[in-house]
């Protein structure tokens, strides 16, 4: 009886909290079809501010930004993590603690500081060499390197799940250094390889922080420009990028719960 | 034996291609990681022991002025300003920890009760949020808490907010924004450790407690605690350095310590103060670490905490 | 399957292969030999795992590396294998020095324990892979596929998933993919270990006729030395790093050279020699005359070679014993017999007449001609 209740009252806050977690998304959705510019009542249907959106460069431009960001970084942090990750598991009997060590910082440093940190740098780099100008390329390399230890980290635990006798025989059955790698590592870690592709862009384009700090004039990205116009003053069309990112993410989700329900079949 | 203590030359061939091959996959990334930021963050601790030069840049002499005017002594004299940014970015970080402990401690236990096929789908629902980005999280917030809106009106209604002031920027909306943006990061491990829990241990419990509140202190809720400190250590250490919301939600007098260091680097203000508040930033971010690992360790099978 | 099996066995050993054509055949190609001199490695400071190992292997053998873990067999396989560097010593194989030559140069493939299948490949990419490696093109590829799939006897597995097999099916799998690339030398590091008791004997056999057929050099570890018996042309059993006797299967069963080799080969008998008269030789048994007594200071009795009479009965190498345990096995039966402070294992084959039981009193019969003296 006493358990029934309980579970009851579970239920009741499972549902209460999926609203609390929900709601601000779903009234940004909502007022993005918002007949008038009003942000605190709906009054009628509207595709206006997508249409505005549709003409604004600012907004395509930093939609454009995002994904060249995104896409270059997660290319560069594929390789540089790939190669790390596969040197730590085959150097994994060694005492790599300074490794470890290095791979985390990236992962445990507060965006703020790794941010502030990399623009002071960038800023002092730039005074006295004129190399590093702030802008698309500051922000894919801020971007690569909190990439990278997941790459690493991914691909890693790819490696560690495998027999290790594979390597043996792969070289026992005729394969060169460079075949073994063309033909056994890297169509074996290949699923390993696309999730990381794909949490590497996913960090890429959620982040706000560290690009707004890295970021040059002419190099907004999406959350910059929705940051600004934020700043500036709340306007519809903001409601509207957003509904569009966050339809964005609801794909991604509906993608990737496909794919954790073919992996339970 | 017919060697001793030489290194055969076929053994010192493999040390030498070993070495090479660990050189050539960790150095690419271990450089990058060293250039880009092991360097800037020692660049930036640099900064926080030198003297603020004009447009607010660092200069010589070294001096530890920034760190005295981090504490609030400034050419006026003391002033609490800064301290109370301090005080209340530990203030929040502890009551949004402890409301997010609070609403994600029955949400994972509750998955693990349900249904086997529904718990992925149901991660997934509570995860996919802070998929979003946090800018647009914190917008939706705005949104909700704006003057006027039906969540201001119910607050006006209850005398809770004085007529049209809205419930942002407050520092309620503050702590509202840290529950709702962490609140993933405590139910996944948590749900973890829910799910590995020994039942045995509870039905014998039950058995012997007899009290169901008891039950869950002797045996439900230590099984959870490296989950929870996991949880805590996910939340609290980035809540304590969060710009975004504060910045958004809080106004004025909602600033937090990554406000304050963000804003001496924008817009000529002052970088070794900027910089003495990363350096505080940096510390707590490793005492807490380092704590948790230690909890976690005496604990034992603390293995989700090692982060 | 079952009229080659039993046709090989019976011929054995030395028996030369059925008269069909097989794929080495057609390729012209002879089976090597294999000669390791003075072989060392040492694994980090103080771990030695072979210690100055010279074995010559003879071209078509199926010879065994037989010996307790941790032995050296499996590091003398790998350095066969080019998979581990010996820190002295040199390898020839089929007369070419191979010694430092990486295991992808090598004409020698190998069954892993784990079958070391590649998941991310279909069965026919796994059998495949050597030969795409040599770039041998995609026709001959596939002509060479179905034709050791056939001589496995695969049938339709070569179109399933690796994730697909049983145990035993990734074992022959295991093989063919290493078969198909037509080495000189095919090691198997313990192939048949992970495999239950019914299946494993079965394989035993198969791959028996697969060696036989192909006259291919295997080279095979184990540490079942009655796996090693039913297999081998002959056995090196090695112990700490050195081997200890190298011989026929019937050799090392029947005349080990030490105390290792018979307690290895499943020998409890052994008895130290505490004084000697020409042939006669004292014991905690009692005096017994051995047709040829050796040097050592050890005297071994194989239990099968005892005759247990009922009562007592006197006579040249005639013991007086009480049985104190008795194991009936179904086609004979095991016993522990006390001759005064000494014990003796006994083995009589049932047929049908009577068998002691615990506490009569039985007299053994030794054949001077079975006593066997061995070193400690």
């Amino acid at each position: 009886m006493r358990k029934r209740t309980l579970h009851r009252g579970l239920t009741a806050f499972w549902w209460l909290t999926l609203a609390f977690l929900y709601l601000p998304l779903a009234v940004v959705v909502l007022f993005s079809f918002n007949a008038s510019n009003s942000a605190a009542s709906f009054t009628g249907f509207s595709w206006r501010w997508y249409e505005r959106l549709m003409g604004n460069e600012e907004i395509l431009s930093a939609f454009a930004n995002s994904m060249i960001l995104a896409i270059t970084s997660s290319v560069l942090a594929l390789v540089i993590g790939c190669l790390i990750g596969y040197g730590m598991y085959r150097h994994r009997h060694r005492k790599l603690g300074w490794l470890i060590v290095l791979i985390y910082l990236p992962i445990v440093l507060p965006d703020i500081v790794f941010g502030i940190s990399e623009m002071a740098f960038f800023v002092q780099i730039h005074d006295l060499t004129g190399l590093l100008q702030p802008g698309l390329g500051t922000m894919i390399i801020a971007h690569v390197t909190f990439q990278i230890p997941f790459v690493a980290l991914i691909v890693y635990s790819r490696f560690v799940g495998l027999d290790p006798t594979l390597f043996e025989a792969a070289k026992d059955l005729y394969a060169t250094p460079v075949k073994r790698v063309v033909h056994f590592m890297l169509p074996t870690i290949k699923p390993a390889l696309i999730s990381a592709f794909f949490l590497s862009f996913t960090l890429s384009i959620d982040d706000f922080v560290i690009s707004f700090f890295t970021a040059g004039p002419e190099s907004a990205t999406l959350p910059i420009y929705i940051w600004g116009a934020i700043k500036k003053g709340v306007s519809p069309e903001i409601n509207a990028i957003a509904a569009l990112m966050i339809a964005a993410v609801a794909v991604a989700a509906a993608i990737s719960l496909a794919f954790s329900r073919r992996r339970l079949t | 034996m017919s060697y001793s203590g030489v290194i055969p030359p076929a053994r010192s061939r493999a040390m030498v291609r070993e070495a090479r091959h660990l050189l050539f996959t960790v150095a690419p990334g271990t450089a990058w990681i060293v250039v880009f930021l092991v360097l800037p963050s020692a660049y930036l601790m640099g900064v926080a022991f030198m003297t603020n030069g004009p447009y607010g840049l660092p200069e010589m002499p070294l001096s530890l002025e920034s760190f005295k005017r981090l504490a609030g002594f400034g050419f006026l004299g003391w002033s609490p300003g800064n301290l109370y940014t301090l005080l209340r970015s530990l203030w929040q970080t502890l009551i949004s920890t402890g409301l997010v402990v609070l609403v994600a401690y029955p949400i994972a236990y509750y998955i693990t009760t349900c249904r086997e096929k529904w718990r992925p789908i149901m991660l997934l629902l509570v995860v996919v949020p802070s998929w979003t980005n946090q800018v647009i999280r914190t917008f939706g917030w705005m949104n909700l808490l704006a003057p006027g809106t039906p969540l201001s009106g119910l607050a006006e209604s209850l005398g809770l907010i004085a007529p049209n002031m809205g419930l942002y920027p407050s520092n309620f909306a503050v702590t509202l924004g840290l529950v709702y943006n962490f609140l993933p990061f405590m139910v996944l491990p948590l749900y973890a450790a829910f799910e590995k829990l020994d039942t045995a241990q509870v039905e014998a419990a039950q058995d012997l407690y007899a009290s169901p509140a008891r039950a869950f202190w002797h045996a439900v809720f230590p099984q959870t605690l490296p989950g929870l400190l996991a949880g805590i250590v996910l939340v609290a250490i980035p809540a304590f350095g969060m710009y975004v919301i504060p910045e958004l939600l809080g106004g004025g007098k909602g600033m937090m310590l990554g406000n304050l260091v963000a804003t001496q680097f924008s817009g000529g203000a002052n970088w070794p103060l900027g910089a003495a508040g990363a350096i505080l930033m940096l510390i707590a971010t490793f005492v807490g670490l380092f704590a948790m690992r230690r909890i976690g360790k005496r604990l034992g099978g603390g293995e989700e905490v090692v982060i | 399957m079952s009229e080659t099996i039993t046709a090989d066995i019976a011929d054995r050993p030395g028996a030369t292969p059925a008269a069909e054509e097989t794929p080495r055949e057609a390729a012209g190609r002879k089976a090597s030999s294999i000669e390791m001199q003075g072989l060392h490695k040492r694994f980090g400071r103080d771990t030695v795992a072979l210690d100055g190992v010279d074995l010559d292997i003879r071209a078509g053998e199926f010879f065994t590396l037989l010996g307790p873990s941790g032995c050296g067999k499996t590091t003398l396989l790998r350095i066969l294998a080019g998979l581990e560097e010996p820190d002295d010593g040199s390898l020839v194989v089929g007369g070419k020095n191979v010694t430092e030559v990486p295991p992808h140069r090598r004409s020698v493939n190998t069954v892993f324990q784990s079958y070391a299948l590649f998941p991310h490949l279909s069965v026919r990419e796994n059998l495949a892979f050597g030969l795409k490696m040599r770039g041998v093109p995609a026709t001959e590829r596939d002509a060479k596929v179905d034709e050791i799939a056939g001589f496995i006897q695969l049938g339709d597995l070569v179109e399933r998933r690796v994730d697909q097999l049983s145990g035993g099916q990734r074992q022959r799998i295991a093989l063919a993919r290493a078969l198909v690339c037509e080495p000189d030398v095919l090691l198997l590091d313990e192939p048949l270990s992970a495999l239950d008791a019914g299946l494993r004997s079965q394989l035993q056999v198969e791959l028996l006729r697969v060696q036989k057929r192909l006259g291919m050099t295997f080279v095979f570890v184990t540490h079942d030395q009655q796996e090693a018996m039913v297999m081998s042309d002959r056995i090196a059993v090695l112990n700490g790093g050195n081997i200890q006797q190298v011989g026929a299967p019937r050799e090392v069963y029947e005349r080990p050279v030490n105390a290792f080799v018979a307690r290895f080969m499943g020998h409890d008998n052994l008895y130290a020699i505490s004084a000697r008269q020409g042939d006669r030789l004292t014991t905690a048994l009692g005096t017994l005359t051995a047709e040829e007594a050796g040097e050592g200071e050890l005297l071994l009795i194989r239990p099968e070679t005892l005759d247990v009479l009922p009562g007592e009965v006197e006579g040249p190498n005639h013991l007086q014993a009480r049985v104190a345990e008795r194991l009936y096995r179904g086609s004979h039966a095991e016993f522990r017999l006390e001759i005064g402070d000494a014990s003796l294992q006994a083995t009589i084959n049932n047929r049908g007449r009577h068998l002691p039981d615990v506490g009569d009193r039985v007299t053994v019969v030794v054949a001077p001609e079975d006593l066997v003296t061995l070193s400690e």
